[in-house]
């Protein structure tokens, strides 16, 4: 039982864990960032078109498609942020109004273009392209472990690329020049253009960055929780990875606590209905919980916070 | 091309709305060209989405239908937008960016389903208690928010996020628990009585819907004009809203008034829940948050945030949204378009305080360039 809370909560997440590390690289430059919500589902449309498309080519055994999706997916979510970027960075408009029209977008975009593309390339009617859930592997030996084991134990492979991404990016945004410029930007971009930093530059790459790890995110849930992309995949969980690194007070490691929180608490009230005997429509109150605890965790922790200075400042030469 | 953007859009007087106008047209213009490669007429596209909303002539109509029962179809979906812009500007006049429409609009329905939707009540108690309860249900949700903000500093943005969904799905579970039309897959529908819609009206040969709460829309877009711009209490709303540190200062209370205009906002898109899920509608669908709350969003950035200014931006939005019907099944075109068409109005809504800067931009240059001349 333990060991299920345990695979499943992972599951739910690494993938949150991922996306709300994009959160961070946008939010320390100063770039408020809501549009993560947007990012991850189209995102999570990229990947799934092309894995789709790959399955016809290769065949449903091989693995290519399911990398080839992620590729794509990352490079979707990239193309797709620079609608944020042009948003915010260019035309200076409110960065949270820019976030929320970007995931706007992002629904009527992906729902309008996944029923045009199945009607014209694999001539059905559907608002769906299936993918199923991705094949899992456990680590021999070590996953034997009581309890420790589970988190070895029917891992999804994107766990792993994930848990790798995560810490290049950790070492990325503390480690490198890089990664102190855009901090910089988002505390004091004045001082941090003085020091002859390009911050609008910085800003740019940040965004960028996030809308990358949020596609790994989308295309994650597109391979688990929802088993296909459909507009399903907007359920909100950008906004919970918001919460999440709010939680975590914009540093890495706090926000990956945070969002162990959610999974852990999401799977275990999933097990707590299976082993009562419930009926399936109390899964809706399970489906709560990450919502509630994300509320009650900012109710507690939202008051002392300290965001980036910056954070949702529009970048002005002229103020310095 | 820099000369005439000047003329068209700078200038002090009706700036914001002309600069509106300007952003509808390039949207149209990108959904028309979006039209023309999908292999489409823009032009009679367009026209469906007019003829769909009955304000312009269709070739023909089903039996006892014409024009005028389009129109009232129209109007009756315009109400419930009308009030979810409002909510949404109130809130953007405070400072504060209301994303919870949708989740209030469900709290209000919801509530005025299960007590007065499903009681006897006879129409003339009924239909009263149904907005009162609409939107006491939705002050409450608004107050709460205003509240969590102002107490914990949490951003309404994602607070309201999770409380939509949070709201959601209890909704869902209650209904799929006691109230589900197995039939339907939706709530069950709501008595006669208690509904703000009048169905299938039979007069003048015609059959048609009279949406009640229509000229209550109207009367409460020009209440929250008179509220924000002639009341006390509306210049401390909009002080607060442009900046907290001088609304201080000046002895005006940041938390009163923040919780104040979500509470209004939660009123008035409670209103919106009423209108369309005991008017327009007669049940709820499961597991569904509706889509209006966000389009209100849109509606109201068109709107300059500004009451009155949301009524006409709600009638294009909701010629859009009403009559893509009609159009998708005219042109054979995917109804999701018409969320696309909102979508790129909304992006370059989002754009227009920038568009205003440039043009005093570039018309302060030029007359820099008239000097020298003259010099």
């Amino acid at each position: 039982m333990i060991d299920n809370i345990i695979i499943d909560g992972l599951a739910f997440a690494l993938p949150m864990f991922i996306m709300a590390i994009g959160g961070i690289f946008s939010e320390k430059s100063g770039i408020t960032n809501l549009a993560l919500e947007g990012l991850q589902g189209v995102g999570a449309f990229f990947g799934a078109f092309t894995a789709v498309l790959l399955m016809q080519q290769f065949g449903g055994s091989s693995q290519v498609p399911y990398y080839a999706s992620f590729f794509a997916a990352i490079l979707g979510g990239m193309l797709f942020s620079l609608v944020h970027v042009l948003l915010c960075i260019k035309f200076k408009a409110n960065q949270v109004i820019s976030g929320v029209v970007v995931n706007i977008l992002a629904t009527a975009l992906t729902s309008f273009l996944t029923k045009r593309i199945n009607e014209s390339i694999f001539g059905k009617a559907s608002n769906k392209f299936v993918l199923g859930t991705s094949a899992r592997f456990s680590v021999p030996g070590i996953s034997r472990i009581p309890v420790i084991g589970a988190f070895f134990r029917n891992v999804y492979p994107f766990e792993v690329i994930i848990i790798i991404i995560a810490v290049i990016m950790w070492y990325i945004m503390y480690k490198t020049p890089f990664g102190m410029h855009l901090r910089a930007c988002g505390d004091n971009p004045h001082a941090a253009d003085a020091a002859g930093i390009d911050v609008n530059r910085i800003r740019l790459l940040s965004v960028i960055i996030s809308g990358g790890l949020s596609a790994i995110a989308g295309m994650s849930y597109a391979y688990s929780i929802t088993a296909n992309f459909s507009p399903d995949i907007y359920l909100g969980l950008g906004y919970l990875s918001i919460a999440a690194l709010i939680f975590g007070n914009w540093s890495i490691l706090p926000t990956l606590e945070a969002c162990l929180i959610f999974g852990f608490a999401r799977s275990g009230g999933q097990v707590l209905i299976q082993q009562l005997g419930m009926p399936s429509t109390f899964n809706d109150l399970v489906r709560i919980i990450p919502y509630i605890v994300t509320l009650i965790l900012l109710v507690f922790f939202s008051k002392h916070n300290n965001s980036p200075r910056a954070l949702g400042e529009i970048y002005d030469k002229g103020k310095r | 091309m820099k000369k005439t953007l000047i003329r068209l859009l700078g200038g002090e007087k009706l700036q914001m709305v002309r600069i509106s106008l300007f952003s509808i047209f390039i949207s149209l213009l990108v959904g028309a060209i979006i039209f023309l490669a999908l292999g489409k007429n823009p032009f009679s596209a367009y026209g469906n989405l007019l003829q769909g909303s009955g304000l312009f002539l269709k070739q023909k109509y089903a039996g006892r239908q014409n024009m005028f029962t389009d129109f009232m179809g129209f109007l009756d979906t315009l109400t419930p937008m009308i009030f979810a812009a409002l909510a949404v500007a109130v809130a953007l006049k405070a400072g504060l960016f209301n994303i919870g429409v949708s989740g209030m609009m469900l709290a209000a329905g919801f509530v005025s389903t299960i007590t007065v939707g499903y009681s006897s009540l006879p129409a003339p108690f009924a239909r009263p208690l149904v907005l009162i309860i609409g939107i006491i249900s939705g002050a409450l949700v608004g107050a709460l928010i205003g509240w969590l903000k102002y107490k914990f500093n949490i951003n309404e943005v994602v607070s309201s996020i999770m409380i939509n969904y949070t709201l959601m799905y209890i909704f869902t579970f209650f209904i799929n628990t006691f109230f589900l039309d197995p039939v339907s897959r939706q709530s069950v529908v709501i008595t006669e009585e208690a509904r703000l819609t009048l169905v299938n009206i039979k007069a003048l040969g015609l059959k048609f819907d009279i949406p009640l709460a229509f000229p209550l829309a109207i009367l409460a877009s020009i209440f929250v004009w008179y509220l924000i711009n002639r009341t006390t209490t509306g210049f401390e709303i909009q002080a607060v809203g442009l900046g907290k540190k001088a609304a201080r200062y000046a002895g005006i209370s940041i938390s009163k008034n923040m919780i104040l205009a979500m509470t209004i906002s939660g009123g008035l898109a409670g209103l919106a829940g009423v209108t369309y899920f005991c008017g327009f509608n007669a049940s709820i669908q499961p597991g569904v948050v509706p889509g209006m709350g966000f389009n209100a969003i849109a509606v109201a950035l068109l709107g300059c945030s500004d009451p009155i200014g949301c009524i006409f931006a709600s009638f294009l939005i909701t010629i859009i949204s009403n009559g893509s019907i009609y159009m998708s099944s005219q042109q054979g075109v995917e109804i999701e378009i018409a969320d696309l068409i909102t979508s790129v109005i909304l992006i370059f809504a989002a754009c227009s305080e920038f568009l205003r800067i440039y043009i005093e931009k570039i018309s302060m240059e030029l007359n820099d360039k008239k000097d020298v001349e003259r010099v």
